[in-house]
């Protein structure tokens, strides 16, 4: 316990240095929040437009979709806010950087998330919270303190579904192996079908994301029993799941780490 | 301080594929290249030593020194850091250890030199008060005030070495490994490293392990070196002994026999002789039977005795 | 340079594997959400048919049409090499101009095997104006390595231009209409996306393809000017940015 409150302050310590160093570029730092939110909203403004021509989306009226749009955007900031910096290992490994990491007595993947601030990140938080927050008052929702809460629940679980697959994929690079292109696609994906009713997509498709890919848990389910469309049984199943990947890809993780070899001999 | 044991690193690494598909090949493959870079290296060091571990690119002088800072986890063969394995307790070792690459630096690039140090001194947990007394002893000792609270990016590579000392030393850690630490200084910057080497293994009996290309800096520093090649210990032990051999006489000659007194022509035409006691008479010796057209005197010195060492 | 940029789209062939496989998913996904909405109502305007061969063109042209040349040039400008460019005898806007043309081609070789599969997981019908078509897709290309190249010369006053870069790229591609066709546009929205020379890469070429426009003269005149607006443009900016370059030196 110790250990870990170490961790997070060194943490904090790291990332508010690395926010120092970003402040020298303040122009970069506000152009880069921005481009997080353009992002993102051009990806929302194409369901606005199309919802004011077409009320129904497999039955999703446009509040609805947006509360499911926010609640997926949510969880992928706050999931790659902390961890968008590991997203370098590449670069960091081969300029030699990670031997660094593993020099100071203090877990090298704390460092290496701790090594840059995720600018951009902040405004897909900023255009999550925003859409939520709108959407869950028109979207017809008795909210109590329960349904909050679990809100709350879900968007952690989804954030750790989709760090843990980021994770996983990062740490092959420990072994020189590139995954960027793989972890482009696989955010993508994510992004991209995670974001709609995953009934429009159909048989195989929505078994796959559900089952094998599990995308359809960071956002849709959580969203289908909050509007209450998905019976509540299938309430704890983000969270759960989240928690359960996350671990399992820190494992991933750790065995990499042991096969690290650095560069240049 | 210091015990390696058969000390040995295989690199196997999957073989990589390039074209489509080529990540998907990597990560699936069964072929493997194998190379092994230390190859059961043994030697020990005590506590307070200077030594100087060198060897030519390639030799595995980073290998081992990435195994003994825990980087790396050895094929095989045991290594003892302070009573600790340093892969398997990293994160206790990094504490009793500091660590200078020349190469690079381990200060935040955007951040003043000050504030690097602070992160430094807070991730090796240094309390306030000692970080005061050991930041001004090391102000004092490399000179930093004048560029404390300049970003690291701006500094020349002199003051940035030196910036990379003082937060490899600021938690007074009983060893300190250092690679290549004067590479591409001036010969004043390289003066001022080598000077606060010296300081701190005298005043903190600070164990150094120190590899290089500049063999002024091992001189200057080291009484004691180990010499590896092809991952193998070519030799250990005091630099004096190893330069202690005689002076040589170098003669070139008109022309003449291909024999002169039992020495033998070598590529450049030279004659070398050993001088023992009698140069005069050496000399006089030869003049008497050939025309010596030039003639000079080598003293014995580390760099061709290192370099005849490896052409063994 | 040409060569250079052809060799360049073809080095990073693994990349362009991961960037087929988004395209086929984009087109995938595009077609689900419209063939849902269309199935709750049917639509006023296109028919659904029509409207999964337009998008399947707009998204293949964007992928096709995508401009490295910012970043390339940005790159250079940064570290220093962009003075070996302004050394050479041939014009710095050529360069630049024939670097991504090649990178284009590099592009479209690599991007034509996958082009049957998108066309199946699209759907696509006979073109209702080939060479209408054409004409319109050219017309749209110059225009978006136009826009590129401005954005290019802005690194010569600008630090820093990939956030530009990305910017641009986010709002060209929604105002080419590549998810929503421009009569899908509600109200000013709709106004801005007429008015605005990026549906020239998108909407333009696919809807005169599906026949949405028939008569493609007016649309034909207004990119030409829309060229040479921005070829003029790009002249002035280049001559004020290599006054600059020459008095900074650096």
């Amino acid at each position: 316990m110790v250990e870990v409150l170490r961790a997070l302050r060194l943490y904090v310590l790291l990332q508010r240095a690395s926010a120092r160093g970003a402040m020298q570029y303040r122009l970069n730092t506000v152009i880069g929040i921005l481009c997080g939110a353009v992002w993102q909203g051009t990806g929302f403004a194409f369901v606005w437009v199309v919802m004011t021509t077409f009320p129904s989306l497999a039955g999703w009226g446009l509040a609805e979709i947006a509360f499911l749009y926010g609640l997926r955007l949510t969880a992928h900031a706050l999931a790659m806010i902390p961890m968008i910096s590991v997203n370098d290992i590449q670069w960091v490994v081969r300029e030699g950087e990670f031997d660094r990491f593993l020099l100071r007595p203090l877990n090298p993947l704390v460092q290496l998330m701790g090594n840059r601030m995720g600018i951009a990140q902040f405004g897909d938080l900023l255009v999550g919270v925003t859409l939520l927050a709108v959407a869950a008052q028109h979207a017809h929702v008795r909210w109590d303190v329960w349904l909050v809460a679990f809100c709350l629940a879900a968007i952690a679980g989804g954030a750790l579904i989709e760090a843990a697959f980021f994770l996983a994929l990062c740490s092959l690079a420990l072994r020189m192996i590139d995954t960027f292109q793989l972890r482009v696609f696989v955010d993508d994906v994510f992004s991209k079908f995670g974001s709609y009713p995953m009934k429009i997509f159909g048989g195989v498709v929505e078994w796959v994301l559900t089952f094998a890919l599990p995308v359809a848990f960071v956002a849709y389910v959580p969203a289908s029993v909050v509007l209450g469309k998905l019976d509540s049984p299938w309430a704890p199943a983000a969270p759960v799941l989240g928690a359960g990947l996350i671990v399992l890809a820190y494992r991933i993780w750790r065995r990499q780490l042991d096969h690290y070899q650095s560069v240049g001999h | 301080m210091i015990r390696v044991d058969g000390l040995t690193k295989v690199f196997r690494r999957p073989r990589t594929f390039s074209g489509p598909l080529g990540t998907l090949r990597t990560l699936v493959t069964r072929q493997y290249e194998e190379k092994s870079a230390v190859a059961g290296v043994t030697f020990e060091v005590g506590e307070g030593e200077v030594i100087g571990y060198l060897g030519p690119n390639g030799a595995g002088k980073s290998t081992t020194i990435k195994i003994l800072t825990g980087i790396l986890t050895p094929t095989s063969g045991t290594v003892e850091v302070n009573g600790l394995v340093p892969w398997r307790d990293r994160s206790a070792n990094a504490r009793n250890v500091g660590v200078v690459f020349g190469q690079r630096s381990q200060l935040w690039w955007d951040l003043p030199l000050i504030e690097s140090l602070r992160l430094v001194g807070s991730l090796y947990d240094v309390p306030a008060a000692r970080f005061a007394t050991s930041l001004k002893k090391l102000r004092d000792l490399l000179g930093l005030d004048d560029f404390l609270d300049t970003p690291v990016r701006q500094l020349s590579l002199g003051q940035r070495m030196r910036g990379d000392l003082a937060a490899a030393v600021l938690y007074e850690p009983p060893l300190l490994y250092l690679d290549e630490p004067t590479v591409g200084l001036d010969v004043l910057a390289k003066e001022a490293v080598r000077e606060f080497i010296v300081e701190t293994n005298r005043t903190g009996r600070t164990t150094v392990v120190l590899t290089t290309h500049d063999l002024a800096d091992v001189e200057a520093l080291c009484r004691r070196i180990i010499l590896i090649d092809h991952g193998r210990v070519l030799f250990d032990g005091a630099i004096d002994a190893l330069v202690d051999q005689p002076r040589r006489l170098v003669v070139l000659l008109e022309s003449g026999p291909g024999q002169v007194r039992g020495v033998s022509r070598d590529a450049d035409g030279r004659y070398v002789f050993d001088i023992h006691d009698d140069l005069p008479g050496l000399i006089a010796s030869i003049a008497a039977e050939h025309t010596i057209r030039d003639l000079s005197i080598e003293e014995p010195d580390l760099e061709s005795v290192i370099k005849g060492i490896y052409a063994r | 340079m040409i060569r250079i940029g052809f060799r360049l789209a073809l080095a990073y062939r693994s990349n362009i594997l991961i960037t087929c496989v988004t395209l086929v998913a984009q087109v995938f996904l595009l077609r689900m959400i419209w063939t849902s909405v269309y199935g709750a109502r049917p639509a006023a305007g296109l028919p659904l048919e029509a409207l999964l061969a337009y998008l399947t063109l707009a998204n293949l042209q964007a992928f096709a049409t995508h401009t490295i040349v910012v970043s390339t040039a940005h790159h250079r400008i940064r570290v220093g090499t962009v003075f070996f460019d302004l050394a050479r005898p041939v014009g710095y806007l050529r360069q630049l101009a024939s670097f991504q043309v090649g990178n284009t081609l590099g592009g479209l070789c690599l991007l034509a095997p996958v082009v049957p599969v998108v066309l199946l997981v699209g759907s696509i019908t006979a073109p209702a104006d080939g060479p209408g078509y054409l004409l319109t897709l050219v017309l749209g290309y110059v225009i978006a390595v136009e826009l590129a190249l401005l954005i290019s010369l802005a690194g010569f006053w600008m630090t820093e231009t990939s956030a530009v870069a990305l910017f641009h790229r986010l709002v060209s591609q929604f105002f080419a209409g590549t998810m929503v066709p421009l009569t899908y546009f509600p109200g000013f929205l709709g106004v801005l996306a007429e008015a605005l020379p990026f549906k020239y890469l998108g909407y333009v070429p696919a809807a005169v393809y599906v026949g949405q426009i028939s008569d493609v003269s007016g649309a034909v005149a207004i990119a030409v000017a829309w060229v040479v607006g921005l070829a003029g443009l790009l002249v002035l900016t280049w001559s004020r940015a290599r006054r600059r370059v020459v008095i900074q030196g650096g």
